[in-house]
């Protein structure tokens, strides 16, 4: 029997039934709105807030375009994220793994830390 | 063809519950859907969303197919991390950008698209002809020993799999020094170790003519964006109110219709703009 | 709530996997190596990395050969090591002396400040080419020195791929031999947007080919339900499983391993990609890319599909075919020196196909002998090519070669000599290494393969002695580039490559003897 309803979704219930919930809830606040909140338009009130300028066609730093750095910044994430990928299946199996296992998982730790390393003397986690 | 999937996965592995017929339609429909949106979709930004759409509903099917910890990462790494390096490279390159719609070569994506198709075709034969002589066999037995999924996952990596699970970690490394390449320039910046003390800006700022902050942007009832101007006592704008970003951004680029209505020098006399200038 | 996510384990505390620290010494050292070359980059100061670098270089390869020879003093046929996810066996170490070895030559170039003032490496590649920061920094003499633990974890990446015992494995190191590749081709000093265009073609390519690959890998374990090739293997021998999968796995794992190989029609990066590169990049590609993925599809054949081979002996008999062409005939057409050394290294790929399809141990010594002599040779050949400059940099021309012996009678005559080792004429290791490889080849009943790579042969001549006509007996041109004189570093990477060349062409006993020791070990 390679497969019962009851072992693999049945976990996973509570998870959709909050997610009905809280798409449910999201699309019932913004389609009532309008319509059972007061309205009193003025100019004011569609500005930009205090810290906000005036929005234009074209963002006003680069033509439309997001600086380089970001793109460290997303493959660090990615680094840190696949870190955490391999850690959880250790954390999970750590108390058979033993001492060989921590082992394991601290030198790929701290061969990741030198990329970490790298990068932060370099200057890359600095944000001008 | 995916009723031959499922009906030879009656034959081998047992009853098929309703519950993963309607799973598997569903998401095999999604992820499908996502894939041809992503194919077709003229802006780039949409492609990436239709992806995202393939692969939830590729890490949903996975977890339907008792392989939870795949499922997971597929959601965590693919449309979390990759998806979000996607977009960024997507807004680095611009999002009005779109692709060229010259052929370099002629006739070269006629010829694609027909090998393409015929390889996919191919592929597709070939599987479906093969799933009639493989077993399927299931992850329900592997799961319920040796402490669940996750754990056996654990037991692989850090056993048959442990050197290329370590091998892993030249390619992060090559990916972060990969990044800092060719997407950092060092120049622009003092090294950490000589940055600017406290006391020193301090100094800077007694020694310079101004000890006091800068005037804020004026607030009034029609605006309250930065853009707007302090004023001075006698009605003329504070120059130092104004943001260097916004005056520095070359306005002759914006198209005169689409000027931000009141912009820094709304409040400005026309015969004291032209002095300024 | 999600209980089976994280069930409390039994006491069943697992067996470490049997590691061999000592058989694998080369390879962690050059793995170590790569991380202590990152710390360098991430906590010396800018004038102090190039020195450091340098210097862990060289003891890296020290160590590493030093490691390499105990263990061929012992130890006779290998051994599997690490959960049988690598076969340290004589081929196994046959190629990482082979890697080694060219690694080193390679890197000397790549060290080299000598012959491009400053090396053929930018000082800083995040800054756009044709901006005004750029032209700025192109008189600076710094360079990235990055590129020194990139290549040794594409060193590492390339040793673990020739010894690699289970697809997994092998496919992990294909991603780090290929991703510090990809990063070192855009990274030339001169003619920045080639080099770019050069690296972007060679990734989206290649991450094209790990996709086949991955792809096969998939459908063999669904064949085989292990990505062991022993088990493969053994999966293989008769049973009532289903060929197509099996066949739709070989074909789409061989596609990636070919394309690294630039065989064939998987070739179309090749020419792009070698000419875009810093030289001592291509150097770098030309010489131990090759060496690793012949190394890999030596194993995969022989190991995982022998049984099988009556299936697919003639597809890769048709690919070796369109290869050899390939490279013998568009070669003759190519004006640039460094386009023409590629489709000579892809009517080099076609010939070593032919060994490696000759099933037996006799294909597989040729073919690891004739990579070694295949390696050396390029490797020498770039390195002459770094050296004809002029003002604007490399002068790849063939025009600009003109006449070229009389400015240097000595770097044409070297060159002369490795174009005819690329030949294969005698007395030098070219001619051993198709002797060998095409002897092979014959005693499998490959008659019409060997007929065919003959006629490659002579063809591709022609465009050798093409160059070699144009070096002698034409008129230098008035603003001809002038031939620079090379820094230690370059000359001892030549030096080896034209010593070995020689050395095999004559007394290649030693090397064959080495190449035929003893079989894989699965």
């Amino acid at each position: 029997m390679a497969w019962k309803e009851g072992i693999v979704l049945q976990p996973y219930l509570p998870l959709l039934l909050m997610f009905v919930l809280a798409a449910g809830f999201a699309v019932f606040s913004v389609t009532a709105a309008p319509y059972i909140g007061p309205r009193r338009y003025n100019r004011a009130k569609l500005d930009a807030y205090e810290c906000g300028i005036e929005p234009s066609p074209q963002p006003v730093v680069g033509g439309g375009r997001m600086p380089v750095a970001y793109y460290l910044t997303a493959m660090l994430f990615i680094l840190f994220d696949i870190e955490m990928v391999f850690l959880y299946p250790f954390a999970v199996k750590a108390d058979d793994l033993g001492l060989f296992g921590l082992v394991e998982i601290v030198l790929f730790i701290v061969s990741v830390g030198f990329a970490y390393a790298y990068v932060w003397r370099r200057g890359g986690l600095d944000w001008n | 063809m995916s009723s031959v999937f499922v009906t030879q996965a009656v034959v081998d592995a047992g009853p098929v519950s309703m519950g993963e017929q309607v799973a598997f339609y569903v998401l095999g429909t999604g992820s499908l859907i996502g894939a041809l949106g992503m194919l077709f979709a003229r802006n780039a930004v949409h492609s990436a969303l239709w992806l995202v759409l393939t692969m939830l509903n590729l890490g949903v099917l996975y977890m339907v197919g008792q392989a939870p910890f795949l499922g997971f990462v597929q959601i965590i790494v693919y449309t979390g991390a990759i998806m979000m390096l996607f977009l960024f490279v997507l807004m680095m390159v611009g999002r009005e950008s779109s692709d060229s719609v010259v052929e370099v070569l002629r006739g070269q994506r006629l010829a694609a698209g027909v090998i393409g198709l015929g390889f996919a075709g191919l592929l597709v034969a070939a599987l479906v002809r093969s799933l009639t002589q493989v077993k399927p066999i299931g992850l329900a037995q592997p799961n319920a020993q040796g402490g669940g999924n996750v754990a056996n996952v654990g037991k692989l990596i850090f056993t048959d799999y442990l050197f290329a699970f370590e091998l892993t970690s030249a390619l992060l490394i090559t990916a972060a020094i990969g990044a800092m390449v060719l997407a950092f320039n060092e120049k622009r910046r003092r090294p950490a170790y000589a940055k600017s003390l406290q006391q020193e800006l301090v100094e800077a700022r007694f020694q310079g003519n101004r000890p006091s902050p800068l005037p804020g942007p004026g607030v009034f009832a029609t605006a309250n964006s930065v853009a707007t101007p302090a004023l001075l006592p006698d009605g003329s704008v504070a120059p130092e109110s104004l943001s260097e970003v916004i005056e520095s951004t070359a306005r002759e680029r914006l198209d005169p219709d689409l000027l931000p209505e009141p912009d820094a020098h709304a409040l400005t006399a026309p015969e004291q703009r032209e002095g300024e200038s | 709530m999600i209980s089976f996510l994280a069930q409390p384990g039994g006491l069943d505390a697992l067996q470490a996997p049997e590691i061999d620290y000592w058989a694998m010494a080369p390879l962690l050292i050059v793995l170590g190596a790569a991380c202590v070359g990152v710390l360098v980059e991430a906590f010396l100061a800018k004038p102090q990395r190039w020195p450091v670098q340098v210097i862990l270089t060289v003891l890296t390869f020290a160590f590493a050969g030093l490691t390499l020879g105990l263990r061929l003093t012992k130890d006779p046929k290998g051994l599997t090591t690490v959960a049988g996810a690598l076969s340290i066996d004589r081929p196994a170490l046959f190629l990482w002396g082979t890697l080694l070895a060219l690694g080193f030559g390679a890197m000397l170039m790549i060290a080299d400040r000598s012959v491009e003032p400053g090396g053929s490496f930018v000082a800083s590649a995040a800054i756009r080419p044709g901006t005004i920061q750029d032209r700025a920094q192109a008189g600076q003499h710094g360079m990235q020195t990055e590129v020194f633990p990139l290549a040794l974890f594409a060193l590492a990446g390339m040793m673990t791929f020739v010894a690699a015992n289970d697809l997994l494995t092998m496919f992990i190191a294909l991603e780090v031999m290929s991703l510090p590749l990809y990063l070192m081709c855009g990274l030339a000093r001169r003619r920045r947007l080639i080099s770019q265009e050069a690296a972007l073609k060679y990734f989206l390519l290649g991450a094209f080919a790990s996709a086949f690959f991955l792809y096969g890998l998939a459908l063999l374990y669904g064949y085989a339900q292990s990505v062991k090739l022993a088990d493969i293997a053994e999966a293989t021998g008769g049973t009532d499983r289903s060929d197509t999968l099996l066949y739709a796995g070989f074909g789409l794992l061989l596609v990636g391993l070919l394309f690294k190989a630039s065989v064939g029609p998987f070739h179309t990066w090749t020419p792009d990609v070698y000419q875009g590169a810093p030289t001592p990049v291509t150097a770098f590609m030309g010489a131990c890319t090759k060496v690793a993925a012949f190394g890999a599809i030596l194993r995969v054949l022989q190991v995982a599909f022998k049984a099988s081979s009556w299936e697919w002996e003639y597809v890769l008999w048709a690919v070796a075919i369109v290869s050899m062409a390939i490279g013998a005939i568009l070669g003759i057409t190519q004006t640039d020196v460094k386009r023409m050394i590629a489709y000579s290294s892809i009517a080099h790929a076609g010939f070593l196909l032919l060994g490696s399809i000759a099933l037996n141990h006799d294909g597989l010594s040729s073919t690891l002998f004739y990579l070694l002599t295949y390696g050396f040779t390029t490797l020498a050949a770039f390195g002459v090519v770094s050296l004809v400059r002029n003002a604007d940099g490399e002068a790849t021309h063939l025009s600009q070669w003109a006449g070229l012996a009389k400015r240097s009678p000595l770097v044409a005559a070297v060159f002369s000599f490795l174009l005819l080792a690329l030949a294969g004429i005698p007395l030098t290791s070219g001619f051993i290494g198709k002797f060998v490889v095409f002897r092979a080849a014959l005693a499998e009943g490959m008659g019409p393969l060997v007929v065919v790579a003959l006629i490659a042969s002579a063809v591709a001549a022609f465009f050798y002695l093409r160059v070699i006509v144009l070096m002698y007996f034409s008129e230098p041109a008035a603003d001809g580039p002038a031939v620079s004189v090379p820094g230690a570093f370059t000359t001892a990477a030549i030096t080896l490559g034209v010593v070995v060349t020689l050395l095999l062409g004559v007394l290649p006993g030693f090397a064959l003897d080495w190449a035929g020791a003893a079989g894989f070990v699965f």
